[in-house]
This record gives C-alpha cells, sequence and structure tokens, in this order.
C-alpha cells in the first residue's frame, strides 16, 4: 500500500499526466502515428478502468499497474482490428507480446518520448501547432488544461491540435529522431518550444494560478528527458536547464505575502531556492564546455549573475552589460535595447541610457510597451523632471492589465507625486 | 445506528473528457471521502460497478446488454455506512465528490425486518 504517514492513500502529483505521455508514446512507437487518435482514446480508457479499480484501494504499485494494463490494451488493440498496418497483424502473437514487453521497458519508454517531442517539433507543424500538440501528447494535459494555461479558448486549442494531427497524418510523419545532419536544426526548434513553454508559464503572475505554474515544470521535465540523453543534449539545451532553474528559484519571492507583485529589485532574496541557484549554476558550467555561444548561453548568464548576487545594489551590471551587447550582435530587438537602457540606468548611466532608449522604435516593443513607458518615468524622475514621470507612470498604467503591475505601479505614482509637494 | 446505503448515479467518467490530472484528482477526492468516513468510524463496506449493464425484463425475461453512451444515467457504486439517522446519512452523503459532474446520491435505509 502505497500511503502517506497517516496512512492515506496518495498518489504522487500528476501521476496520471506524466504516466499517460509515456504510456501514448510507447504505443505510438508500436502502432505508429497513424493510430494516434485510436491510442489516445484507449490510454483515456485505461485511466477509467484505473479508477474504478482504485476507488476502494490502491494497488501497491500504480505505475506498473498502469504500465500492464497499457500493455494489455496494446494486446486488445491488435486483435480488434482497428489498428492501421497491414504487417503488424500478420506478427505472431509470442513475438509481438516479447517486443511489447522491450518497448516498455524504462530505456524504450524514454527514447519514444524523445521521438514524441522531435515529432510534436516536427517543422511543418506551426509554432502554435507544436506547442499546443506537445502539451497534448508529450505532457499529457487535457484541452481545457492547455486553453486555461495558454489564454486561449478551448476552441482554438481543439482547432490547433487537429490541424496538428492532421498534418501529421497528410505528410506521413515518421515517428523518429532526425538523423545527425537534421538533429541540430531540430534541436533548435525543440528548445525553442520549450522555451516558449516555459516562458508562458513563467509570466503568470497569481499565486492561484497553478495550471499556468505547471508549464514551468512540464517544461523542466522534458528538457530533463533530452539531457539524459547523451547523444542528444547540447550547450544549448544546457544553457535552456540553466535558465530554467535560475528562474524557477526566483518564483517564491515574484509575489509577496500579500499578494502583491514584487519587481527585482524588491524581492526578498532569502526566499530564493539555493538548490535550484546551485543546479542553475551547474547547468551553466556543463553549457560553457561547448564550442557554441548561444543567446541562450547569454541569458543563463545574465540570469546566474543576478542570482549569485547578494544584492541588488551589488549585482555586476559590467559584466551583465557585455552579455547583452553580445546579443546585440545577433538581436537588435527593441526588447533587447530596453534591457540595455534599464542595465545602464542601474549603473547611473543616465545620458546614455536615455540615448539607448531614443533608438528604440516604441511600437516594435508591442505588448511589453508598458516596460517602456516605465523605465522611461524612472529615467526622468533620475533627473528631477518629476511631472514627465508622471506623465509616463499614467502612460504604463494605461497599457497593463493585470492588477498587481497596476497596484505596483499606482504606488510608484504615489512616491512620484509626494515628492512633487 | 442504523445502516444506509448510499447509491452513486450520474455520467459515467469516459463520457466526461477528463484529461489525465482531473481524473486523478477525482480519485483523490474519492480516496479523501472514504478516509474521512473509516476515521469516524462509519464505514462498513462498498463497491464500485462496471461499466456494462445488462438487463433482463418482463415475463419474457428478454435480456438486453446496455453501454454507459446509451444510459444517460448509470448506477456507478454504492457505500454502506452505519450513522444515527437519515439526517447523519444526509451530511455524509453531502461530501460526494462528483456532484459538480452532474452526479446524485440516493440515500436509502436498509430495511430490519423483526423476528
Amino acid at each position: 500500500m502505497n500511503t502517506d504517514p497517516k496512512g492515506r492513500q496518495k498518489l504522487i502529483d500528476h501521476l496520471f499526466r506524466h504516466q499517460s505521455g509515456k504510456m501514448v508514446a510507447s504505443l505510438v512507437r508500436v502502432f505508429g502515428l497513424s493510430n494516434l487518435e485510436l491510442i489516445e482514446d484507449a490510454v483515456q480508457d485505461t485511466f477509467i478502468k484505473a479508477i474504478a479499480s482504485w476507488q476502494i484501494q490502491m494497488p501497491d504499485n500504480p505505475e506498473g499497474w498502469l504500465m500492464r494494463a497499457s500493455k494489455n490494451r496494446a494486446i486488445d488493440l491488435l486483435r480488434s482490428g482497428k489498428i492501421k498496418s497491414e504487417h503488424l497483424n500478420n506478427i505472431p502473437h509470442g513475438t509481438f507480446v516479447d517486443s511489447l514487453d522491450q518497448m516498455f521497458s524504462q530505456e524504450e519508454i524514454e527514447d519514444s518520448q524523445l521521438r514524441m517531442i522531435f515529432t510534436a517539433c516536427h517543422p511543418s507543424l506551426s509554432i502554435k501547432e507544436q506547442i499546443a500538440f506537445a502539451l497534448k501528447t508529450v505532457t499529457g494535459f487535457g484541452d481545457r488544461e492547455i486553453s486555461a494555461a495558454l489564454l486561449t479558448k478551448v476552441e482554438t486549442v481543439k482547432k490547433r491540435l487537429s490541424r496538428a494531427r492532421k498534418i501529421i497524418q497528410e505528410k506521413n510523419i515518421r515517428f523518429d529522431i532526425p538523423a545527425q545532419a537534421e538533429l541540430n536544426k531540430r534541436l533548435g526548434i525543440v528548445n525553442n518550444v520549450l522555451y516558449l513553454i516555459f516562458n508562458e508559464g513563467y509570466h503568470s503572475s497569481s499565486k492561484t494560478d497553478l495550471i499556468r505554474r505547471d508549464l514551468c515544470l512540464e517544461a523542466v521535465r522534458l528538457c530533463q528527458i533530452i539531457l539524459k540523453n547523451e547523444k542528444m543534449r547540447n550547450g544549448e539545451t544546457y544553457a535552456l536547464y540553466s535558465i530554467f532553474c535560475f528562474l524557477s528559484a526566483k518564483i517564491p519571492s515574484k509575489i509577496s505575502n500579500a499578494d502583491k507583485l514584487v519587481d527585482l529589485k524588491n524581492q526578498d532574496r532569502k526566499k530564493w531556492n539555493p538548490e535550484l541557484i546551485m543546479m542553475g549554476n551547474m547547468a551553466l558550467g556543463k553549457a560553457m564546455d561547448s564550442d557554441v555561444v548561444s543567446n541562450y548561453h547569454l541569458e543563463a548568464a545574465i540570469l546566474g549573475e543576478h542570482l549569485n548576487a547578494p544584492s541588488f545594489e551589488e549585482t555586476n551590471w559590467e559584466n551583465i552589460l557585455e552579455y547583452y551587447e553580445t546579443m546585440f550582435r545577433s538581436d537588435n530587438s527593441a526588447l533587447l535595447l530596453l534591457n540595455i537602457a534599464f542595465v545602464l540606468t542601474q549603473m547611473n548611466l543616465i545620458g546614455k541610457a536615455k540615448k539607448t532608449l531614443a533608438a528604440i522604435h516604441s511600437k516594435e516593443l508591442e505588448n511589453r510597451i508598458y516596460l517602456y513607458y516605465g523605465l522611461s518615468a524612472e529615467l526622468h524622475y533620475a533627473e528631477g523632471n518629476i511631472e514627465e514621470a508622471v506623465e509616463y507612470i499614467d502612460l504604463c498604467l494605461s497599457a497593463v492589465s493585470n492588477t498587481y503591475e497596476k497596484e505596483y505601479l499606482l504606488n510608484k505614482r504615489n512616491i512620484f507625486t509626494a515628492s512633487l509637494n | 445506528m442504523k445502516d444506509f446505503m448510499l447509491i452513486f448515479t450520474g455520467t459515467h467518467y469516459s463520457d466526461l473528457g477528463l484529461s489525465p490530472d482531473e481524473m486523478q484528482q477525482r480519485l483523490g477526492n474519492w480516496w479523501g471521502w472514504q478516509q474521512k468516513m473509516k476515521e469516524k468510524g462509519i464505514l462498513k463496506g462498498g463497491n464500485a460497478l462496471q461499466q456494462g449493464v445488462r438487463r433482463i425484463k418482463g415475463e419474457g425475461m428478454v435480456v438486453t446488454d446496455h453501454t454507459s453512451t446509451a444510459l444517460k444515467e448509470i448506477i456507478g457504486g454504492y457505500f454502506l455506512v452505519s450513522v444515527a439517522d437519515l439526517e447523519a446519512a444526509t451530511e455524509v452523503a453531502k461530501d460526494y465528490p462528483d456532484y459538480d459532474l452532474g452526479g446524485t446520491v440516493e440515500v436509502r435505509q436498509i430495511q430490519i425486518y423483526e423476528h
């Protein structure tokens, strides 16, 4: 019996979700992507059966129970004749069961999951389809959960998923890990998808927004699957993992006890998770072993400076500026310029900061325009132009929708107006 | 103490399109409810029922097999509890975890025949 100290029956958090990804990937490996929908239904059915028989008592090894059940489902599926495959139907039963046992070994399950990640990140799918398909098929999210996590309508999620499935069928995409020549390019897409999934979750700003925070954990988990594979992992994946660790370490201090958004300067650094910072440092070290320096490397290095600084004031802004300037060689986006202006402000190089800010086409910032207004306000305040500072704060206020951010800005506005008198 | 049967009727989980995580949560809720009853020492037994329904009906004893999709509501299971009275049994039934899915609990006292 699996029990907690109080004698209650308990499952590992998200066991079903994670098992679902493993089961779907393993069964697709056996039957091929052309049977994906049939397989998803079969896996769903396995969980329903599990609930029915576990409602009274949980088995000793729930994970093993589920895996055994999905192997049995595979045999049922083969016998049902619904499987779309000529050669499979002619395989002798004994051979099939042997190869099935092999497919459900730990190592092969991980291999199947990797194949599923690469399927989700196939270049024939759009980035939005890649993300939706990965969340559904690799991490085991439901349609409603995907829609809540991505702040998208359920209908939109369903459309993306069905388009992704259609493309996979039509293009006859193989359930494979690409060969060496293609591998690096595809890994680039995989990294990008993981990065976007993580950020989607990280920018949720409520303590109660658990489903969005789950996105971060899932991105970390998928990144770990790749890092476990020696042939697969490269410097970029390590750098990405380092970014995830550093950002995750900060989560406990992002929202204060009063449920208010806290900026980097005012975060309680004692709340930062030291184990995650250590893991971030280690991953960054591994990332630096590679010859390539990607933007993930630079972002990880910048975060490393922040996370290892004893206080906001003691941050090594010179190093950070250098990393940003290196980034600027390959990425001259408005957002990057904004970050550079922010660092210059911290270094008290107000003139340079203003010059950098002036070079930004603020429209390019789209929904991040509020950051531009916010920094402009700070710069004017630093120069004693209080009235302009207040004007920019008001612009900033009109550009944010999040209540935490609104409150934070109103508070700042009060400080500004107080110094007018 | 009197014995009551709590009978659960509702849509079968498979027709609700629940995600794996939602299903795990449901399962946890059921264990939580059971645990609460066990701690109070009122739970005497219970079972979940499988999905298939075979009905034998009328003089001709006509046998029909139904699936959950064909029947809108099926009995999913039951608990047997021992409590003071119908009110107490009702309180226990209020912890049933699937009301939000449109589930129903029927509370029925076990008939005892005097000899």
